[in-house]
């Protein structure tokens, strides 16, 4: 009990500091804002920073097209096309449509690392950007596809992307549901056994009991565990990220970090799916005869938004960090605590493929027709 | 006596907690699309002879990114130039979609919203502006029923502001063949910085809904009152 001290309240400042930020970083819209279905009233726009960044993203995206427009007469224009392309990705992943929630979600409910987080976002975006250029080329450029044919190939790529998170968060609300439980499990024991309860260090501690308690000790909470939270299991795995390391599916390789496996669904899950903006901005300069700016373009904008993204990611990273200090203990009630945020996460993952599938979360329009 | 206040704050600990990570994720979540289409529209009220409105012709110009988008893969007999003919199916598909989004068009009458206010178009063609390389598409949008109103408000918009209608500079409104007292007149949105704005308009002309909802923020309003 001892744990839960002074300390905590500052805590709780900081974090809702957090928080705040990153409301109003994000847009300030609830899902509910989604809902709004056509010609049902929605809520109120929600001023300051995020109706500045709504009118920033519309600006550049204008200037893009300008400069596309320019770039045709004057090659000299291109270099403000790949400026303005890397600020446009930082605003317009604000918006709808990038990942955010999912890949935030995602780091929230495993036991990742901002790095593994960082590293996440980038493939991401970059898988999104290398969609929507082999759409664009595959189908406008070799079969001189309509506008049409393209939207309804983006709609089944979207269809399989959302798909693809509604599994990625089953497979994580099991993983995490038996976590929980046994977290809830060795709350109890230990309830029973008190006298051993200091036995774990905070995040090390695994319900599968994957981690022995002899070598757990070491690193407390810190929070500058070098290994990011709970990676000494694996050893092995510290500093591989994503692609590097592919060992055997063992059932405790789901609870933990690592496995380069469960990053790439969920890069694949999020970047599947191309912005709708990427596209147009494609097309356009395809029609221009500038199909390979659009193409230098897209990856521009897919930098920058891996920038915001990768941000908000670190942020919800060192938000669930937070939150382990604040529930002190790792094991016992501070073990299911941690459970429990990873449990309700891995939900939310499952929610919003859910939302997205049945269009209930609006993402980005590929357009109007 | 500590393990009971161990378990006491368990549930408001963990309540605590899963608010902030909920928070954190939902507010990086549903932050709001910006436009990618630009519309420039002109609006004609179409009235019979016994002086009730029987629907708006609207013509929309489309940016030139979208238009160069939407009218990727259709074939053309001169490069760069669509007829009417080489446009007719991209024209039936848009007017096709557009009755998803309810032609992102809007009928209070009297006061009162009404959501089936209008058939589907009765006819439509797209134009293409070489030149310009924009396209335009005309559409007469019907009411289901003519409109007798004192106070009839049309308005325009995309509610997900995918699409940012604008109303032209000139003639953005026309009434034809309507009685002779009757005035029109156009209310912009508050376009410039996204920011919701009261209605400078009289009030007696604005429905006390006309508050609610964030749509009507970008919302193109054409007021018409009639004696």
């Amino acid at each position: 009990m001892k744990r839960i001290g002074n300390g905590r309240y500052i805590r709780h400042i900081v974090t809702a500091g957090a928080v705040l930020v990153l409301t109003l970083l994000a847009g300030g819209h609830t899902v509910q804002a989604q809902f709004g279905a056509f010609g049902g009233p929605r809520p109120a726009a929600v001023g300051g920073v995020a109706s500045w960044i709504l009118a920033e993203q519309a600006t550049f995206y204008r200037t893009l097209a300008n400069s596309l427009r320019l770039a045709k007469r004057d090659g000299s224009a291109l270099w403000g096309l790949i400026g303005i392309s890397f600020v446009y990705g930082i605003f317009h992943a604000a918006g709808p449509g990038h990942g955010k929630a999912v890949i935030s979600s995602y780091l929230i409910a495993n036991e990742e690392t901002w790095r593994r987080g960082v590293v996440l976002s980038f493939a991401s975006a970059v898988m999104q950007s290398i969609t929507a250029i082999t759409i664009v080329s595959v189908a406008a450029v070799l079969l001189g596809a309509t506008a049409k044919l393209m939207g309804d190939t983006v709609r089944i790529v979207e269809i399989v992307s959302y798909g693809l998170i509604v599994a990625l968060g089953a497979r994580l609300l099991w993983v995490k549901g038996r976590g929980f439980l046994g977290a809830l499990h060795e709350f109890k024991n230990q309830s029973a056994h008190a006298g051993e309860r200091h036995a774990h260090a905070l995040g090390d501690h695994r319900p599968d009991g994957c981690c022995h308690p002899a070598h757990v000790h070491h690193h407390h909470v810190s929070g500058r565990d070098p290994h990011g939270s709970g990676a000494n299991c694996h050893g092995e795995e510290l500093d591989v990220l994503p692609w590097g390391h592919a060992h055997g599916p063992e059932p405790q390789q789901l609870a933990g970090p690592g496995g380069w496996r469960r990053g790439l669904s969920a890069v694949v899950a999020v970047g599947l799916r191309p912005c709708s903006g990427a596209i147009i901005v494609l097309v356009f300069a395809l029609a221009q005869g500038l199909f390979w700016a659009g193409i230098a373009s897209t990856f521009v904008m897919g930098l920058g938004t891996a920038i915001t993204v990768g941000s908000i990611a670190t942020l919800a990273v060192g938000a669930k960090t937070v939150a382990k200090q604040l529930a002190g203990r790792p094991v016992g009630y501070g073990g299911v605590l941690v459970r429990g945020v990873e449990l309700g996460a891995a939900a939310l993952v499952l929610a919003f493929g859910i939302l997205l599938l049945t269009g209930y979360m609006a993402s980005e329009r590929m357009g109007l027709f | 006596m500590t393990r009971l206040r161990l378990w006491l704050a368990l549930p408001v600990l963990s309540m605590r907690l899963a608010v902030t990570v909920v928070l954190v994720v939902a507010a990086s979540a549903t932050a709001q699309a910006h436009p990618h289409v630009w519309v420039t529209m002109t609006t004609d009220l179409v009235y019979d002879a016994s002086g009730a409105a029987t629907g708006l012709r609207q013509v929309w110009t489309f940016d030139d990114m979208y238009s160069a988008f939407a009218t990727t893969g259709i074939k053309a007999k001169i490069n760069g130039q669509f007829t009417r003919d080489e446009l007719e199916p991209l024209a039936k598909i848009n007017v096709d979609s557009l009755k998803d989004y309810d032609y992102f068009t809007y009928a209070t009458i009297d006061g009162k919203r009404n959501k089936k206010a209008f058939a589907d178009p009765v006819d439509y063609w797209l134009t293409y502006d070489p030149k310009a390389t924009v396209l335009t598409l005309h559409f007469t949008l019907p009411f289901r029923r003519p409109v007798k109103a004192k106070v009839l408000k049309i308005e325009i918009y995309d509610p997900e502001f995918f699409v940012d209608f604008e109303f032209a500079d000139k003639n953005a409104i026309k009434l034809e063949d309507a009685p002779q007292q009757c005035a029109a007149w156009t209310d912009k949105p508050a376009d410039q910085n996204f920011l919701p704005q009261q209605q400078s308009l009289n009030k007696s002309f604005v429905p006390s809904e006309a508050f609610i909802g964030m749509g009507m923020d970008f919302a193109n309003k054409i007021l018409v009152q009639c004696p």
